[in-house]
């Protein structure tokens, strides 16, 4: 009986890899041991022509935390920090936004739902060069937006609203609202409204109500959000690069100026270790978050 | 819903239409902008999309995109497929171990997870080492398609194994008592039953591989300049233009049909899967 088992779960588990063995060794093959390469390089020297050269070394990393030839700077860190910022505010700015949009799309009728849906997703769809390259012709100096907000003294005259923080900031929401609005559409469609009833049987109302029998049943759908927002907001290439200008510049131009204009790749894949350890703290903090809050994935694979 | 007050309703209603404008602000101006060459001089104008079809490094940026598009969702479909397939009927249900039940699950959702300009500059430092060391592998369309059929591929076994999960599985036991041998089973009663996901699946690879940037900017070669990375390095050189908006509302527009078309897809898929217990 037993051996037949055995040989049941043996074809089984020869059969999964049968199938899912092509795909998984795609990935393996051309995602994770390149990453794996890069993770490796960054403890090689630098030659003089960008790429890695023995011997091994640790001077990549004392470059990340900006100890340079000409003594230590800030630089790094100031990068750092402002891609942390700008990540957490667009985020911030995206849950701001999603909330009234996903009630809104409940409160009508079951029908119209997953259309209103699809015209939110929807922008999401197009090219994100496209997306930004929209904000850049909505911000630049001569835009009527520019105008308003050099007259009300917001900015110097004769400057846009971009290139900038601020442009950053809002290409960044506006690349990424979606994915907030979906995980959150998610929670809020399945919300058990008999709670709500409840709440207001004992006369709660308004915020009270919101925040004690609403808002915890969509934690898990915001946690999911915060996740697909702010990860890739964080390592975000296109925004920064088009909307940013030197004076914004954030993490991912760094890096990628490190393999493109100056080529150092021992340096930048150190850069990357450091963005990588980031997302990957922040993807631990809110599993643990989720799992202790009970949010139950079903589908997931 | 009912529950929510009405004054409250008014009010999501005032705060989301903006939020909704707001979305398509941006897609509308690219629109506006190309039709009328400045915002001082309005108007509705042809020229730029006149100029566009017959720029000769437009048209052979879109037949590249269009070949890489196509060439890598084929197979990013079918290994996805295969994932999807493989991980819902053959995995045991609960636990399994970390080998077979936590590792490929990991491996699937390392290139989702993973932020793109990891995932590029990872891939150009793999091909250029490849390259160095063995001669293949140069910069190019094909090192590009290697590049979108590692992310396109996760999604389709995703939306594959959500469309599987929801099956009942005494249906692959049915036909094994009726002497299906698996290839037949796979062929008459697999193929059938995904054909949905498996559109909606290609749809959507089709539409990320249109959708990326970052990761085909660091995998492209001198060659295999797409459209994404042509609107990028036009912009870079000389800011605005109405033919590169031309060109945006072109890529909005088919993007807005690609996704219509998924959208109806999925959705006769869901009807039809709320019609089998009817039947039943």
């Amino acid at each position: 009986m037993s051996t037949m088992v055995q040989s049941e779960a043996r074809s089984r588990a020869w059969r999964l890899w049968l199938t899912s063995g092509p795909g998984l060794f795609w990935i393996i093959l051309f995602l994770l041991l390149p990453s794996g390469i890069m993770l490796g390089i960054a403890f090689f020297t630098n030659s003089d022509f960008g790429s890695p050269v023995l011997p091994l070394s640790l001077s990549s990393f004392s470059q990340v935390a900006g100890f340079g030839i000409l003594g230590w700077t800030s630089a790094n860190f100031t990068v750092l920090i402002r891609s942390l910022l700008q990540a957490g505010i667009a985020t911030t700015m995206t849950i701001l936004l999603a909330y009234p949009l996903v009630f809104f799309i409940v409160s009508r009728p079951a029908n119209l739902r997953p259309v209103l849906l699809l015209f939110a997703i929807v922008p999401s769809w197009t090219n994100q060069v496209v997306r930004t390259y929209a904000w850049m012709q909505l911000l630049n100096p001569f835009a009527p937006v520019s105008h308003l907000a050099q007259s009300l003294g917001l900015i110097p005259p004769h400057l846009g609203l971009m290139p900038g923080n601020f442009a950053v900031f809002i290409g960044l929401t506006y690349n990424y609202l979606p994915y907030m609005v979906v995980p959150l559409y998610a929670a809020v469609e399945k919300l058990d409204w008999t709670l709500v009833e409840a709440g207001r049987d004992l006369y709660a109302s308004g915020p009270k109500l919101f925040f004690n029998a609403v808002f915890p049943q969509t934690v898990p759908g915001l946690l999911s959000g915060i996740i697909l927002v702010g990860i890739p907001a964080f390592g975000d290439y296109v925004v920064p690069q088009l909307l940013g200008g030197d004076k914004a510049m954030m993490l991912g131009s760094l890096i990628a100026s490190q393999f493109t204009f100056s080529p150092d790749w021992p340096y930048g894949a150190a850069l990357t270790i450091i963005m990588l350890v980031f997302t990957c703290i922040g993807l631990v903090v809110f599993r643990r978050l989720t799992q202790r809050l009970g949010g139950g994935e079903g589908a997931m694979l | 819903m009912s529950n929510i007050p009405r004054g409250i309703r008014r009010g999501l209603f005032g705060v989301s239409l903006p939020v909704y404008a707001l979305l398509y602000l941006p897609l509308s101006v690219i629109a506006i902008f190309s039709f009328a060459p400045s915002l001082h001089h309005p108007g509705v104008n042809l020229a730029a999309y006149g100029e566009l079809f017959n720029d000769a490094t437009v048209l052979a940026a879109l037949r590249r995109s269009i070949t890489l598009a196509f060439g890598s969702a084929i197979l990013g479909t079918a290994l996805g497929t295969l994932m999807g397939f493989g991980l819902s009927r053959f995995r045991p249900a609960k636990g399994g171990g970390f080998w077979v039940g936590a590792l490929p699950s990991l491996i699937i959702y390392t290139p989702i997870i993973m932020p793109s300009l990891v995932f590029g500059i990872s891939e150009l430092i793999f091909f250029n080492l490849v390259h160095e060391y063995t001669g293949l592998l140069s910069a190019g369309l094909l090192t590009m398609g290697i590049a979108h059929v590692t992310f396109q591929s996760p999604y389709v076994a995703l939306v594959v194994y959500a469309r599987l999960t929801g099956l009942d599985p005494n249906l692959f036991e049915a036909s094994h008592d009726l002497y299906a041998n698996p290839i037949k089973s796979f062929l008459y009663l697999t193929i059938p039953v995904v054909r949905p996901a498996l559109i909606g699946g290609f749809l959507l690879a089709i539409t990320l591989s249109i959708d990326d940037f970052t990761i085909s900017f660091f995998t492209a070669g001198p060659g295999s300049v797409t459209l994404p990375i042509y609107i990028y390095s036009a912009i870079a050189r000389k800011g605005s233009s109405p033919e590169i908006n031309a060109l945006g509302s072109l890529m909005i527009a088919t993007v807005i049909g690609v996704a219509l078309l998924y959208y109806f897809v999925t959705r006769r898929q869901q009807q039809r899967s709320r019609q089998i217990p009817a039947v039943a």
